[in-house]
């Protein structure tokens, strides 16, 4: 019954998100757009490079699928709904987030493409990076929960979410999650305007269309994951939890796809440069202020 | 069930092992480390231990795809489609591994382990990770920290191997 | 006899063997890391199995788990300085071309 709901909620989430990514990017508003997109991609001929490492190419799609979802798996949506409340939900999610690099690794090297390779090994270089920032704020939030259950982490922002509690963690988080799901500015491995498509150049037809539904599973998972960590998961006034949830999830998704909207596109070394030098110091300093309102009981 | 599933975790681990010596696509070699790893992890997870096979499945994950860009950056052949062939003395080593495996195999089974176990019903999962963090910040503190002190250490001595070497006189010619 | 750490110790015992041939027969210095690393592997099984199945209650079993994680990711950073090192002073990091390592 939870996986049905949830499954429905995740149908709904990625379809919102692929008509608000259609709004941004080509300015016109059609309801059936991503729907008619979706067939299309289905019904044209999937073509396979010359020479692929087809092993490869054929898993990739599918394990960035795959990524998203575990991810999504162990994050409430209200206090019941929930597919797997595991004990160490908080490092599962970045566990599959993990994976996401290894998929796109994989579809870098399968095709054997010289614009989707190169996209492929930058990625490893931004994701290395920015999953530090990923992991460390999720410790602060952790330390306050004093639990890794995602279910017990939201209701220990009760009163005070998160992002009012650490908000140095919050950016930090948020801007870690869009390098991780590449939406812009961090969307340098498939940015068309960049290496012709990147890791998206060789792909055709139904692998396309499961990459790219992959990527939009990765958006909705990701903006679950702020919304769990971050802003009090279900909690709100009068809504039932799960349309707060919603609401919550909806409109970080809606804020992840605007701010690449209004950002510029860094160069490769100045985005390395500020995760190494100014962002793992920061959330280090997060850590160790976390760690002493928890001591001081605030 | 149990046993089941730690068999069949087992079983993948160990033909990802075998599969990363057995092809010559540097990707294909390290992604295939990645699995075996990653089965592992989900072995963990077989036997109750939670937080490890979560730690595993993460860690690995990242490792692996260093592993990938440092075999691709240092091999002639990163593909495999030289079939170049990258080893040497097989027989010995075929050898030697068997011999491993039967010698190791052999101890494990001719060990008395009834007499060993102390307790064989693991606590739930959220209960084991906050054993263990009192552990590590309590009994183990030490060795913990002496852990964190050697990542410290490995780090400095990596980077000072590693870091590239001005050249003598450089600064005179130009 | 329990069989689930027979199976296990099995498992770790295989990985050993697996890791054991690569060490002894790869000539790349990056493959040879991997061997290390498939042993490390095997010796993972085994602690977390121990742990399991004979001695549940002490968490200082895991925590030995965390330390050998902990020693893979050092000798994968310091692995990969040696390689990196020789790459550039002598162009491949062939184990049969570092003969000068022989005393």
């Amino acid at each position: 019954m939870n996986a049905v709901l949830l499954g429905l909620g995740l149908l709904a989430g990625i379809y919102a998100v692929a008509l608000l990514e259609d709004r941004l990017t080509r300015g016109s508003f059609a309801p059936a757009a991503p729907l008619l997109a979706g067939i299309a991609l289905l019904a044209r001929e999937s073509v396979v490079a010359r020479k692929p490492d087809r092993l490869l190419f054929e898993t990739a799609p599918v394990l960035l699928l795959s990524a998203g979802l575990l991810a999504a798996a162990v994050l409430p949506l209200s206090p019941t709904l929930v597919l797997v409340d595991l004990a160490s939900g908080a490092l599962f999610v970045n566990a599959a987030l993990a994976y996401v690099l290894v998929a796109l690794l994989m579809a870098g090297w399968g095709p054997d493409g010289a614009y989707a390779m190169v996209a492929g090994w930058r990625f490893l270089g931004q994701v290395i990076a920015y999953s530090m920032l990923i992991v460390m704020p999720i410790t602060a939030v952790a330390i306050r929960a004093e639990s890794l259950l995602t279910t017990v982490i939201v209701v220990s922002q009760e009163g005070w979410w998160n992002i009012f509690y650490q908000p140095l963690g919050f950016v930090l988080f948020y801007i870690a999650s869009l390098a991780v799901c590449f939406l812009p500015p961090f969307d340098r491995p498939i940015a068309a305007g960049e290496l012709a498509a990147g890791v998206e150049a060789e792909y055709t037809g139904a692998r396309l269309a499961v990459l790219r539904l992959g990527r939009m599973v990765l958006v909705v998972s990701l903006a679950a994951a702020t919304t769990v960590f971050y802003l009090g998961g279900w909690q709100g006034p009068w809504l039932p939890p799960w349309a707060w949830g919603a609401t919550k999830v909806l409109a970080v998704a809606a804020s992840m796809l605007l701010a690449g909207y209004y950002l510029p596109r860094l160069r490769e070394e100045q985005l390395l440069a500020w995760c190494w030098k100014l962002g793992i110091p920061l959330a280090l300093l997060n850590i160790f202020v976390v760690g002493v309102m928890v001591l001081a009981g605030l | 069930m149990q046993t089941f599933f730690i068999g069949f975790f087992g079983l993948a681990a160990v033909v990802f092992a075998v599969g990363v010596f057995r092809t010559s696509s540097m990707m294909r070699s390290a992604l295939a480390l990645l699995f075996s790893q990653t089965a592992l992890g989900a072995l963990f997870l077989a036997m109750q231990a939670e937080f490890l096979g979560v730690l595993q499945i993460m860690m690995m994950a990242t490792e692996m795809s260093i592993m990938a860009i440092f075999m691709v950056m240092f091999m002639m052949d990163p593909g495999g489609l030289g079939g170049m062939d990258m080893s040497h003395q097989k027989r010995l080593s075929l050898l030697a591994g068997l011999g491993g495996v039967v010698l190791v195999t052999g101890i494990a089974a001719y060990t008395q382990w009834e007499g060993l176990a102390s307790a064989t019903e693991a606590a739930a999962a959220d209960e084991q990770i906050r054993q263990l963090g009192r552990e590590l910040l309590g009994r183990s503190m030490l060795v913990f920290e002496t852990a964190g002190i050697t990542i410290l250490t490995a780090m400095i001595a990596a980077t000072a191997v590693a870091v590239k070497v001005p050249e003598q006189g450089g600064s005179h010619e130009s | 006899m329990n069989p689930e750490l027979l199976l296990a110790l099995l498992t770790g015992a295989a990985l050993f063997g697996v890791g054991l041939y690569g060490v002894l027969s790869q000539t790349n210095l990056v493959m040879l890391m991997m061997g290390i690393e498939l042993i490390l592997a095997g010796a993972l099984v085994n602690l977390v199995a121990f742990w399991r199945f004979l001695h549940a209650e002490s968490y200082a079993g895991q925590m030995f788990v965390l330390i050998v994680m902990t020693v893979m990711a050092l000798e994968m950073a310091v692995g990969f300085a040696v390689a990196t090192a020789r790459f550039r002073t002598r162009g491949s990091v062939e184990m049969e071309e570092a003969r000068e390592l022989k005393g």
